[in-house]
């Protein structure tokens, strides 16, 4: 099966990772008013930087050199001028004092006091203890940040935190609802790791790109233009020192895509080494009455052992190929460093710039080409968002089972269901079922029985629109069930599944999911005749045992009991059993048989069985092979054939014990 | 509550070693990753974890040498040429000022016109400045790649550590009994496995590796800032203790903030796999709104944990970072003033001669106070480190107690000290008096004593539940009974070894496991060096050849994640296929048909009686017409052996247990063979 949301591990195209980012912002919609307090924060923190490196010019010029304030070579911007004011005609001892308050301030304020960015803090509530992908999406999904630290930078820290953990919960939420709604065959096992995935890690992505996508295109160049404004009314014009910062964006430019592509290749032979030690590690704790039993250990220890050695080893030649790309980075940027270096050191030799200038310049200097590499990277560093969120835009885009806009609401079942020459198949070409027709009425019992893989599950699914007949209708009161609400429809359904699957709740809870409003006698009631109330009242915390996962320590005929519980609860119009006595001994499944017959006065009852205990007092026997029905009619009537299909079936049970 | 038998004795619940009080451990460690540990997790637990993961650095303690050797080298050839060209560029460059000669030399500079001059020109200083481009772009680039090996060397160490920390883990998890795997998820052991061990190597870079990289920057630091001024280094020594207080009080609320988020995630994973599971139930009963419900609060659930967790990180980095701070101003101000008042350096003698400044120029100036900054900030950087590091190992001790536990587990099922190999097996099996409870109040077998002689089937039959199939993998040991034991050939299989004992077993389950492989490896699982011919032959006895040929790819065909493709019978008769192929002594059979048909079955169990002619074979079914193919039929119920003996004695038991099951069953078949 090809699934109705698998993709593979291909490349997306440049096209489509441009789609997926206008896609993420559309997604910021609902909270765009928290995105807007989110860039007050962050303009404040811009602010901050412009005045940071100002006291310590006043330090080293002022205060050591004793330049006084008018001899200064360059002028102080506007918004620090008052702070000048304050200080001229003051003493060498009071500037200090004063600058040191400032700094003290500046440290409460927004956690920093001195021009680089060791002397900063940001406050960042990322966690750290793994290199695994749970930990790592964590820390996204809950990703809060600040560019500053002290107060504001806390402040900012809880608003962001909050506005990930919304966007998160919003878009998961609607994820989650949208896999529930996929129609059934979108699901085996193996989709179900993948959707757990895409449900808790790809979606972070969403807000990942949206952080991305907002802030470093839009705020980015402009603080770049700030500070070129203000260098502007410092210094008159830096041109080179300018363009020299912006020249870092042609080298992150130029660079990455080398670079991403050589990281990527590794990247994924990585991950796919992890995963393949991943899906090792599970099969053999996933089997290991197995291995204990067939004596597999060392077996699965050598294959443990290898697989995550090579795994290792993939992450080093990934962390190789980082430091390869780490070493150019930083050897094609030092020409532009060292541009700097001396346009600077120039300007102070020839007297155009005090020492002091030296502090305000670099910090300038650092903030510029540390954006334009943002800026430079920007496209690059998307990319990594982009698969997962084409990831969950897929999902959200899966053809789910939904109602027909002029749908019906189904009134309670009075007669029965109508299957009329259904075809269906799961894969085009290798049809499952075959121009199947019958008739269950209400106050009938009618037993599929047929070999393995005739098609008796897939038959059965059709009647909750679990599969929807590639042709043929299925009616129900004669009403076709492609136009009927779904939820009416299988409200009047309780179906008892070949494999039982019960919830890691109690069991009061497990049966209660059959009808929520149904009375603790009633529970008790449906646990007795589905001959699950002995081994219950066994237990010590009896209807109050929690189950544990997928039902834990009950053996398969306990568990099997409890979903057939489960479904006579619910006192649907239509029960349907797939196997449901395969695992029960006969004392029980005879007890059923019972209750099966009397609950059919009033109800469509269909069960699909192997023995003949169950299926000889059916009033309607259908016979299955290879996707049609090929024998129909009660046990006497069939077994009259002396060639029939059916009549071969019980002679083979039957043989040598009377 | 009248069956003495169901409440537990006090001798065994006194005694630590009996199964039972293993039992009870083992649900302790199940209920760990739920909390109420956060608690009591001390300072001094997490000095005892430290102690407990010291071993693990003993294997790698070579590569660990040459990192420290490394790291040692790199920082002090940084310190002495750093401090010197920071010192060239202020003095220098900046303020005109003459070069010392340790300067000079270090530029590869002639010290005629840069040594010993009143001022430099500008031309020198521009001179000056392109020389100190060339050099300090030469040393960093030199400094950038050994940093770079060393950082790999320690991605190296941490991987190796981790490696034989997971493969540890693993052999121990695969040695535990079942009953240790029935209290625990899949998901969680490998969770467990992988973010665990992860966890460990951790502890082992925060709390070994990463410290000392900070406590050499600190020390270095300290010692020059001492040169510079000793009361602040005093100062600087004695920030330390103050940000260890602060740490001290608010780890025991970051270590309880953490756990929270952690589990309320991981709650959060197990409720949507849970839900995925049972997505056929759920869409059945309509139950889709209530789960989307119930998401929605679980999610809320875990990222509000997520937020207070994160934010009392958030705070206490930051309360570390504003004492940190303080300190760094206030060093700043008082080396302002020293410098304004152009004040001697404390060793200025010493400054002289490592060349940091020109003769009888130790004093104040702009560069003596920049490095006093930098260093000051150094060391102020890796208290800030170093108390990140405290804050970070919180959060991985919260797993570490677990990651240690699983380690320090006893398998129940061990061998025996001198257990001898298994001879083959020549005349049977004994069950005596056999009790058994995977919990103190829930006895599963209540004194079973069975013979099962070979060359004999003997059908173990009962209601769900009664106890079956445990009865049978008790004989695997897979669990030890409490009481009571099995014998082969009148020796307690306990006195053998666990690998000779499984070797002579073959079994085919009722919930049948396949692994992610072909179906031919799957078969050829027990028996890696089968040939295609064995392995077809088994196909064969096991009736599953035919489907299996019919297969696009044969026995070629891959089977999906637990072989999912595959109908149950068809699983089914592969799982009996691996264990005919393991042509062993003794046969176990659980319910080995239940999902075939009637036509197979017949087959499969004809092919099975003439091929297990010689064997011990138990089958444990409901089936009638299985049944009758037993020598002897054993009916438990409620964990206690009731009847026992040939079908035609026990259907003359005149209110016979069996019999009145055979009568349930007969009674519709004769039935229907009547009207046929």
């Amino acid at each position: 099966m090809t699934g109705s949301f698998g993709s593979d591990d291909r490349q997306m195209t440049n096209r489509e990772v441009l789609r997926s980012f206008v896609r993420a912002l559309r997604y910021i919609g609902p909270f765009r008013n928290r995105f807007l307090v989110k860039f007050g924060f962050l303009f404040i923190g811009f602010i901050a930087m412009l005045f940071l490196p100002f006291p310590l010019r006043i330090l080293i010029d002022q205060v050591i050199l004793d330049i006084p304030f008018a001899e200064q070579a360059s002028r102080f911007p506007t918004f620090v001028q008052p702070f000048v004011a304050l200080l001229e005609g003051a003493s060498r001892g009071e500037i200090l004092v004063a600058v040191l308050i400032a700094q003290a301030s500046l440290l409460v304020l927004v956690g920093a006091w001195g021009i680089s960015g060791k002397e900063k803090t940001e406050a960042n509530g990322g966690l750290n203890n793994g290199w695994d992908i749970a930990t790592k999406t964590e820390n996204e999904a809950n990703s809060g940040f600040s560019e500053i630290g002290g107060v504001l930078g806390w402040l900012d820290f809880r608003w962001t935190i909050k506005t990930t953990q919304l966007l998160n919960h919003h878009y998961r939420s609607q994820l989650f609802s949208r896999i529930q709604a996929l129609p059934m065959t979108a699901f085996d096992d193996e989709r179900i790791g993948d959707a757990v995935y895409r449900l808790m890690y790809d979606t972070t992505a969403i807000a990942n790109t949206c952080y991305k996508i907002l802030f470093t295109p839009v705020a980015a160049p402009i603080h770049i233009l700030m500070i070129v404004a203000v260098m502007s009314e410092t210094y008159g014009s830096n041109t080179p020192m300018v363009y020299a910062g912006l020249g870092m964006l042609l080298v992150a430019g130029t660079l990455t895509f080398p670079a991403s592509i050589l990281i990527r290749r590794f990247a994924s032979r990585s991950r796919t080494t992890g995963a393949t030690t991943t899906s090792s590690i599970e099969e053999g704790m996933s089997n290991m009455v197995v291995v204990q039993s067939l004596g597999g250990e060392k077996r699965e220890h050598a294959r443990f052992s290898r697989d995550s050695e090579a795994s290792f080893r993939q992450f080093r030649y990934r962390q190789l190929a980082i430091y390869a790309a780490i070493l150019a980075g930083v050897a094609a940027g030092s020409f532009l460093v060292i541009f700097f270096f001396r346009y600077v050191s120039e300007g102070i030799i020839e007297g155009r710039f005090s020492p002091g200038d030296y502090a305000v310049l670099a910090s300038y200097f650092g903030v510029i080409a540390g954006s334009s590499i943002d800026i430079g990277t920007i496209w690059i560093d998307l990319q990594t968002e982009a698969t997962g969120l084409q990831r969950v835009s897929e999902l959200l885009d899966a053809p789910a089972e939904t109602d027909r806009p002029d749908a019906i609401t189904l009134p309670r079942i009075q007669r029965g269901v109508a299957v009329e020459a259904v075809d269906f198949a799961y894969e085009p070409g290798t049809p499952t079922l075959r121009g199947i027709s019958f008739e269950a009425k209400v106050g009938e019992v009618t037993a599929f029985v047929g070999p393995a893989g005739a098609g008796k599950t897939t038959a059965v699914h059709l009647i909750p629109r679990f599969h929807v007949p590639d042709s043929g209708s299925v009616r129900v009161d004669g009403v076709d069930i492609a136009g009927v609400a779904m939820n009416t429809l299988r409200e009047q359904i309780a179906f008892v599944f070949q494999e039982t699957v019960l919830f890691d709740t109690t069991i009061e809870q497990n049966i209660r999911m059959g009808r929520p409003e149904a009375s603790e006698t009633e529970i008790r009631h449906a646990a007795r005749i589905a001959g699950a109330d002995e081994f219950i009242a066994r237990l010590p915390e009896g209807y109050q045992t929690r189950l544990g996962h997928a039902g834990g320590k009950l053996s398969v005929g306990q568990r099997q009991r409890l979903s057939i519980a489960r479904a006579l609860v619910r006192e649907a119009p239509i029960l349907i059993l797939d196997e449901p006595t395969s695992a029960l001994d006969p004392e029980t499944e005879q007890r059923l048989t019972e209750a099966l017959r009397e609950a059919s006065r009033d109800r469509v009852v269909i069960v699909i069985a192997h023995r003949l205990s169950t299926v000889r007092d059916a009033d309607q026997i259908l016979f299955m092979e290879e996707g049609r029905i090929i024998e129909k009619g009660n046990h006497a009537e069939l077994i009259r054939n002396p060639s029939g299909a059916y009549r071969h079936f019980v002679e083979l049970q039957t043989r040598g014990v009377a | 509550m009248d069956d003495p038998l169901a409440q537990p004795t006090s001798s065994q619940n006194s005694d630590p070693h009996s199964g039972q009080a293993t039992a009870e451990r083992y649900r302790e460690f199940a209920r760990l990753g739920q909390g109420g540990q956060a608690d009591q997790l001390s300072f001094k637990l997490v000095v005892g974890l430290l102690r407990r993961g010291f071993p693990l650095l003993v294997p790698v303690k070579k590569p660990i040498i040459w990192l420290i050797v490394g790291w040692t080298l790199l920082l002090g050839l940084g310190f002495w040429p750093g401090i010197l060209v920071v010192q060239a560029f202020s003095n220098g460059v900046l303020n005109a000022a003459p070069l010392s000669e340790a300067q000079a030399l270090l530029l590869f500079l002639p010290p005629e016109p840069f040594v010993g001059v009143e001022h430099l020109s500008a031309e020198l200083r521009t001179e000056l400045v392109s020389q100190m481009v060339l050099v300090v772009t030469g040393f960093l680039f030199f400094a950038l790649v050994c940093f770079l090996g060393l950082e790999y060397l320690l991605i190296y160490i941490l991987q190796t550590i981790n490696q034989n920390l997971r493969v540890d883990m693993f052999d121990r998890l695969q040695s535990l009994s079942l009953r240790f795997h029935s209290e625990q998820r899949v998901g969680d052991s490998i969770y467990r496995m992988f973010q665990d061990s992860a966890m460990v190597t951790r502890l082992i870079e925060l709390a070994f590796l990463s410290p000392l990289r900070h406590l050499a920057v600190f020390l270095y630091s300290l010692g020059i800032v001492c040169i510079w001024d000793p009361w602040m280094a005093l100062v600087l020594a004695f920030g330390w203790p103050a940000v260890l207080v602060v740490s001290y009080l608010l780890s025991r609320a970051l270590r309880g903030g953490f756990r929270a988020a952690r589990e309320t995630n991981s709650g959060l994973t197990a409720q949507i796999q849970e839900v995925l599971e049972g997505i056929k139930v759920i869409k059945a009963y309509s139950a889709e709104a209530r789960e989307q419900a119930r998401f929605e609060e679980a999610s809320w659930t875990a990222f509000d944990a997520a937020r207070v967790g994160r934010n009392r990180f958030v705070v206490y980095k930051l309360l570390v970072f504003q004492m940190v701070g303080l300190l760094a101003i206030a060093a700043t101000g008082w080396g302002v003033w020293l410098t304004m008042n152009g004040e001697d350096l404390f060793a200025s003698d010493l400054v002289v001669a490592l060349g940091f400044a020109a003769v009888n120029s130790g004093r104040w100036d702009l560069g003596f106070l920049t490095n006093f900054r930098m260093r000051f900030d150094d060391g102020t950087t890796s208290i800030k480190e170093t108390m990140n590091l405290w804050g970070k190992l919180q959060d991985v001790a919260i797993g570490l107690d677990r990651a240690f536990e699983v380690l320090d587990l006893e398998p129940e099922v061990e061998d025996a000290e001198g257990a001898a190999e298994m001879p083959p097996l020549r005349e049977g099996i004994v069950y005596r008096d056999l009790s058994f409870r995977y919990e103190p109040d829930r006895p599963v077998l209540r004194g079973v004593s069975l013979e099962v002689p070979a060359g004999c089937i003997t059908a173990v039959i009962g209601p769900t539940g009664s106890g079956k199939s445990t009865l049978v993998s008790m004989l695997l040991r897979l669990y030890d009974p409490d009481e009571g034991c099995i014998e082969v050939d009148g020796r307690d299989i306990r006195e053998f070894t666990t690998e000779s004992l499984r070797s002579q077993v073959a079994i085919a389950l009722q919930e049948n496991a396949l692994f992610g492989t072909s179906v031919r490896e799957n078969i050829r699982y027990a028996v890696p060096g089968a040939t295609d011919q064995q392995v077809t032959e088994a196909a064969r006895v096991a009736g599953a050849h035919e489907f299996i040929e019919a297969l696009e790819h044969g026995y070629d065909t891959e089977l999906g994640e637990r072989g999912i493709k595959l109908s149950s019978g068809q699983r089914q008769r592969i799982s009996i296929a691996r264990a005919v192929l393991k042509d062993t002594p003794i046969l176990i059979l659980d319910e080995p048909t239940a999902s075939l048909d009637a036509v197979t079955e017949l087959k499969v169990l004809d092919n099975l009686g003439r091929w297990g002619e010689g064997r011990v074979i138990l089958l444990i079914t409901h089936r009638l017409s299985t049944i009758r193919l037993a020598d002897q039929v054993a009916v438990i119920q409620a964990g206690q052996l009731v009847e026992l003996g040939r079908h035609a004695e026990l259907m003359q038991l005149p209110g016979g247990k069996y019999r009145s099951l055979v009568e349930t069953e007969a009674d519709l078949l004769t039935e229907a063979a009547a009207r046929a």
